[in-house]
């Protein structure tokens, strides 16, 4: 059985813990066990990150350090998340000078970082862990005659050459597994573009039209509903239907990618937070559970 | 210019001159302003130039590549890029703006140049070594427990008091010392 120790980030936990229990209730269905690390911090994104790289470094590294402890790899499920944390992997793999400044903040808690572990987002186990034949063979209520667009989130696969999750200009992890659970995949203008989310600091109104935007040419295509693989994706794009511009009726439920696969594997929805969803997604789940 | 068609493309690359530019091209991922060959294809794919007047990727660079420096550091344009990269897939050059920018802003925090959000929010988890402390109450703990989630998040405070005292000195991100 592969073993990861699980970093949920700062936002799911308090934000999205719907998302934090899908995780859980589908890996354990696929054989993953997942340890919950403690002690954590956070990893610096964005705004650490955008003011000091050796303080960034530091935050980042002590979570690979902590990985290191547990003797796992980590799977990160937000897309700021492992993004930093791979980023900075990178980094204090390429800049020993920064390894050993990083390092020297570690030592009064007797924590190393030698690069030792990796760091996976959740749609790697999906494809790289689990597999897709494990997956279709695990399906037992298939979908059927729902269309889904998928939304892998900036962080989660660019830059290619240090992420290394999906094609960062044509991904297809998240279409190949609505495809697998019986949903039709459906392709929108705008697919890989941003949702927004990272301008909310700075902008919130220019983040609402970043995000209508990719609603929009969602609900353009017709789908029932959108696919995420992002804590702060799967927000955004809800919180932007909220806003002036969307009617209730033409909200588009947003369901995070464990919460959509879980039901087609058999798992309950009170274990999926199915009921935590703003946008109900009751439509899309009613060939396959009750909810 | 005389055209010497078949020579390689290093040698008609872009020298940025400014002494900005050099200070950014110094400077770990500062160096792709050197490839820059101002096409604009990064304000073409940009979703934030897509929605404001205010954002051009594109003439950020051209700024720095004739040294407005004081005019770009002071500016809120560097911290308007979103990082998602999306121009990096489409420049033909090979140029990353997201670590371009990130420069910018590490030079542009360096003097004190940081709007509020981000200072107030770096500050925030120098304090608490996450974001969301105070917006953790009872009601959050409760879903957490009915989802059959640990309440207790163990987030560690103590570690980011080194890392405010390394690199930031008393006062987090205003004037702060810097490596």
């Amino acid at each position: 059985m592969k073993e990861f120790v699980l970093y949920t980030g700062c936002t799911a936990p308090v934000r999205l813990p719907a998302y934090e229990a899908a995780v859980k209730a589908v890996l354990d269905k696929m054989g993953i066990k997942l340890i919950d690390m403690k002690g954590a911090n956070c990893c610096g994104a964005q705004y650490v990150e955008s003011v000091n790289r050796h303080a960034f470094a530091a935050m980042s590294g002590r979570i690979l350090a902590l990985s290191e402890k547990y003797g796992h790899d980590i799977l990160a499920i937000c897309g700021a998340c492992s993004g930093s944390l791979k980023w900075v992997k990178h980094e204090l793999d390429e800049d020993w000078k920064l390894r050993d400044e990083v390092n020297a903040l570690l030592a009064d808690e007797g924590l190393e970082y030698t690069g030792k572990t990796q760091v996976k987002h959740l749609l790697q186990i999906f494809h790289e862990d689990i597999g897709y034949d494990a997956i279709k063979a695990a399906i037992v209520k298939p979908y059927s005659g729902i269309r889904l667009a998928a939304h892998y989130g900036c962080h989660v696969t660019r830059p290619y050459d240090i992420v290394r999750v999906d094609d960062p200009e044509n991904p297809t992890i998240i279409d190949r597994l609505i495809e697998i659970a019986g949903g039709t995949p459906v392709d929108y203008t705008g697919k890989t573009r941003c949702c927004g989310g990272p301008m909310l600091a700075m902008d919130q109104s220019l983040a609402v039209k970043i995000g209508l935007d990719k609603i929009r040419n969602i609900r353009n295509e017709k789908a029932d509903g959108i696919v995420t693989a992002c804590v702060f994706c799967d927000i955004q794009l809800t919180q932007v239907q909220f806003g002036e511009g969307v009617g209730e009726k033409e909200r588009i439920p947003v369901l995070t990618l464990p919460q959509f696969l879980g039901p087609a594997l058999g798992i309950s929805p009170a274990k999926l937070g199915i009921s935590f969803n703003k946008i109900s997604p009751s439509k899309i789940l009613a060939g396959v559970m009750e909810v | 210019m005389s055209e010497t068609a078949h020579e390689p493309r290093n040698k008609i690359a872009h020298e940025p001159k400014s002494t900005f530019s050099q200070e950014i091209a110094a400077q770990p991922g500062g160096e792709y302003i050197r490839k820059c060959i101002q096409c604009g294809l990064c304000t073409a794919s940009c979703m934030v130039a897509n929605y404001t007047d205010k954002y051009r990727p594109r003439k950020m660079v051209q700024k720095i590549l004739i040294g407005e420096r004081e005019e770009v550091l002071s500016s809120e344009l560097p911290w308007l890029c979103m990082t998602c990269r999306l121009c990096e897939e489409r420049c033909q050059e090979g140029v990353s703006l997201a670590e371009i920018f990130h420069v910018v802003r590490d030079i542009a925090a360096r003097e004190g140049h940081i709007p509020k959000v981000f200072k107030d929010t770096v500050n925030l988890v120098m304090k608490d070594g996450w974001l969301l402390k105070g917006s953790y109450t009872d009601f959050e703990q409760d879903d957490r427990t009915s989802l059959g989630l640990d309440p207790d998040l163990n987030w560690n405070e103590e570690f980011m008091k080194k890392v405010k005292a390394r690199y930031f000195g008393k006062e987090p991100v205003e004037g702060g010392e810097q490596e």
